[in-house]
């Protein structure tokens, strides 16, 4: 929370209107009435100051070390003293003071002189004071009795007496009548500005106090990141660790599983021969899994090392296609494949032929019975995509396709168009997530092309060439993007 | 509570909360209007182009207690516009009281919770102690259709310690009865922290008579 607000601050004369505006007002009611005014702010600090003609006298009277002297606590009286009555300073002959202001005193000097002293009061607080004079009283004779030149020997009689004449000669009334109009326009200025004075610093507290609520949210979202972060971590390893553990007991299974079927323990009979071919098929079905897994933790954790060699991509669609050769004829789809006759490039080969098992057992999967499957590799041309000349490879089928708004997900792992328990087609989630990740790998795009029921194309664009040695699989799950730059 | 010894001066704030167009600002308005101009200032007010309350909304009131003390009494409101939570913060920041400006159509209920919670958690941020805050509700808007029944008001004073006060502050109507519970749950509060009565000899009755003998309370079922 910020610090004190300024709502819970005292107001200031000087924070609420301007020392040029109280200047410009002093200066114009002085030329006006002919009467010197000052304001002064609570400290007694003094913010605009209009003298007439009749502030030098005074300051002659000041420019001489006993004047000095003894001006000095008539000055004191009126920026310091109290604003209450005394004996000193009465309250001033007033019939109808102005509504809201408290009545102004009346502080005579020693020479003579008089003062006006109106206290300023805004919202029941003290804000400072103005200062009315001097005047003479129109009744006083030219010298006071107070005025004993014995004491002031330093004083220019003949001079004073000059400046004594152009001192105002007024009277308290008169005085009081400027009273009204001046208060009023003071109290309008006082109010404005507070309004104004109120309004820029709660702007700024507000943005400030906002600015803090979001930076405790930033902390909040960062802190939150790092704990997705380390249960991603904690996720990958513990994947990477089971799938291991997994494979490693299946291997087993799967080789005395092949030697039990090719007779190395002695004749079989039909039956037996039959259970182990099914733990034969189904050990491999779920290694299968199981790499797959292995893979898409390597992919996520970032580890996935890339072996480019030089390859023949055609030659990989057609090892490819042999591989799934056996389903594809007991689901009777027909299988089309178009491949250029020159098709060199550099390329993990395993990882490539992985990404096109996946795709075409995909396509085989959702695909129904007497369907077709299309696969096309185009001749080496310029990729805009990668910016760098390259393959497109199409895998389309006549399947169910992919619903418009499920299109983004399906290269999420784990990601399933139908994820229910009833579904009607098996498998993890992982295949699509691999092939995105293995295509990336290569400094190429996968993207697909779908709709419920109108089949589906999967176009791989591959560079002729990765662009570097290894590339960065960009993480699954990076949330914030890091743009440090130093 | 801001206390100055050495200028014998006692500030007191008092946060009026609520939902958007609940009736805190005319809460403010009509105090303004009975409270005599000698012991009121200007009723402060910083709205939006469309008249809604933008930063806040200030009235301060003033007496002199018998023993000398300047009590100012600060009433603010805060925006009720939900964009302006921030602003809610600093307002509340440091309240002595609060009066809570509810809407008494069923169909509000939902609302008022919500800046109910929304003044608690705010609150807590500020380093105020919800519970602690003497807190008056004010069920405002009792003459619109669908309002909460006498009884379903009853069942909502009974659910928690906080006065309620029924009121239609456009009318003037619960205005003052609710500025009466919620300085009066002020004071008491101050004293059983602070001590007030003791230290500043100034008793319940003397605080509440000095702000209550200056306002016309002709039209409400205050006796000053």
């Amino acid at each position: 929370m910020v610090s004190e607000s300024v709502l819970d601050k005292k107001l200031l004369l000087k924070n609420l209107v301007s020392s040029e505006a109280l200047s410009q007002m002093v200066r114009e009611f002085a030329e006006l009435h002919h009467i010197g005014i000052r304001i002064f702010d609570e400290e007694g600090q003094k913010l605009a100051d209009a003298k007439t003609d009749g502030g030098e006298f005074c300051s002659a009277v000041f420019a001489t070390p006993s004047g000095r002297q003894t001006c000095a606590a008539v000055v004191s009286r009126l920026t310091n003293g109290p604003l209450t009555p005394d004996e000193h300073a009465p309250l001033a002959l007033i019939e109808t003071p102005p509504p809201g202001t408290p009545p102004p005193l009346v502080i005579s000097c020693y020479a003579g002189l008089r003062y006006l002293l109106m206290p300023i009061v805004f919202d029941g607080d003290i804000l400072g004071r103005v200062v009315f004079g001097p005047f003479f009283p129109e009744q006083l004779q030219p010298w006071p009795a107070s005025l004993d030149t014995t004491n002031h020997s330093d004083w220019d009689m003949e001079q004073l007496a000059k400046l004594a004449e152009n001192v105002e000669r007024s009277s308290e009334s008169k005085l009081l009548r400027i009273l009204l109009p001046f208060s009023s326009i003071l109290h309008l200025l006082i109010a404005s500005g507070q309004r104004a004075f109120y309004a820029s610093s709660m702007q700024v507290e507000t943005t400030l106090e906002h600015a803090r609520e979001l930076e405790n949210q930033n902390r909040k979202l960062l802190q939150m990141n790092e704990r997705l972060r380390e249960l991603d971590r904690l996720k990958s390893s513990f994947l990477a660790t089971v799938s291991h553990e997994l494979r490693t007991p299946l291997t087993s299974i799967i080789g005395y599983s092949e030697m039990l079927s090719d007779g190395l323990a002695g004749p079989m009979n039909m039956e037996q021969s039959e259970y182990v071919s099914t733990i034969l098929e189904r050990s491999q079905s779920l290694l299968g899994l199981i790499s797959s897994m292995l893979d898409i933790t390597q992919i996520e954790a970032g580890k996935v090392h890339m072996n480019f060699e030089p390859i023949s991509l055609g030659e990989l669609v057609r090892l490819s296609l042999a591989s799934v050769r056996p389903w594809v004829a007991k689901k009777k789809i027909t299988v089309t494949a178009h491949i250029p006759a020159h098709s060199d490039a550099v390329g993990d080969k395993e990882r490539l032929k992985q990404v096109l098992i996946n795709l075409l057992t995909n396509a085989i999967k959702f695909t129904l019975p007497q369907g077709k499957i299309s696969v096309v590799l185009t001749e080496k041309e310029y990729q805009e995509e990668l910016k760098a000349p390259g393959y497109r490879l199409w895998v389309e089928d006549t399947g169910i396709g992919i619903p418009k708004d499920q299109l983004d997900n399906v290269f999420r792992s784990f990601f399933q168009v139908d994820s229910s328990s009833t579904r009607e087609f098996g498998g993890t989630g992982l295949g699509l997530a691999i092939v995105k990740g293995f295509v990336e790998g290569h400094g190429g795009v996968v993207r697909v092309l779908s709709d419920s029921n109108q089949g589906s194309r999967f176009t791989v664009v591959l560079p002729q060439t990765p662009p570097q040695e290894e590339m960065d699989i960009p993480h699954p799950v990076s949330i914030l993007p890091s743009d440090d730059r130093f | 509570m801001q206390l100055n010894h050495e200028k014998r001066e006692l500030t007191i704030k008092i946060v009026y909360y609520g939902p958007g167009l609940s009736g805190k600002t005319t809460n403010l308005q009509v105090i303004h209007s009975k409270a005599q101009p000698s012991m009121r200032g200007q009723l402060l007010c910083i709205p939006t182009h469309d008249d809604r309350t933008l930063f806040f909304d200030l009235l301060p009131v003033y007496f002199k207690s018998k023993s000398g003390i300047k009590i100012k009494l600060k009433l603010f409101t805060v925006p009720g516009q939900v964009i302006h939570n921030s602003t809610r913060r600093i307002v509340l920041q440091g309240s002595d009281a609060v009066a809570f400006i509810a809407d008494s159509r069923h169909k509000a209920t939902e609302e008022n919770n919500t800046y109910w919670r929304n003044m608690r958690q705010n609150m807590r941020e500020v380093g105020l102690d919800p519970q602690s805050v003497p807190t008056v509700i004010q069920f405002n808007k009792r003459d619109l259709p669908d309002t909460q029944t006498d009884e379903e008001l009853e069942k909502i004073r009974a659910r928690g310690k906080e006065p309620v006060v029924g009121a239609i502050a456009i009318q003037g109507v619960g205005v003052l009865e609710t500025l009466f519970a919620v300085l009066q749950a002020a004071y008491r509060d101050l004293d059983a922290r602070s001590n007030i009565s003791l230290n500043l000899n100034m008793d319940e009755e003397e605080f509440l008579a000095k702000i209550f003998r200056h306002m016309d309370t002709s039209s409400s079922s205050l006796h000053f």
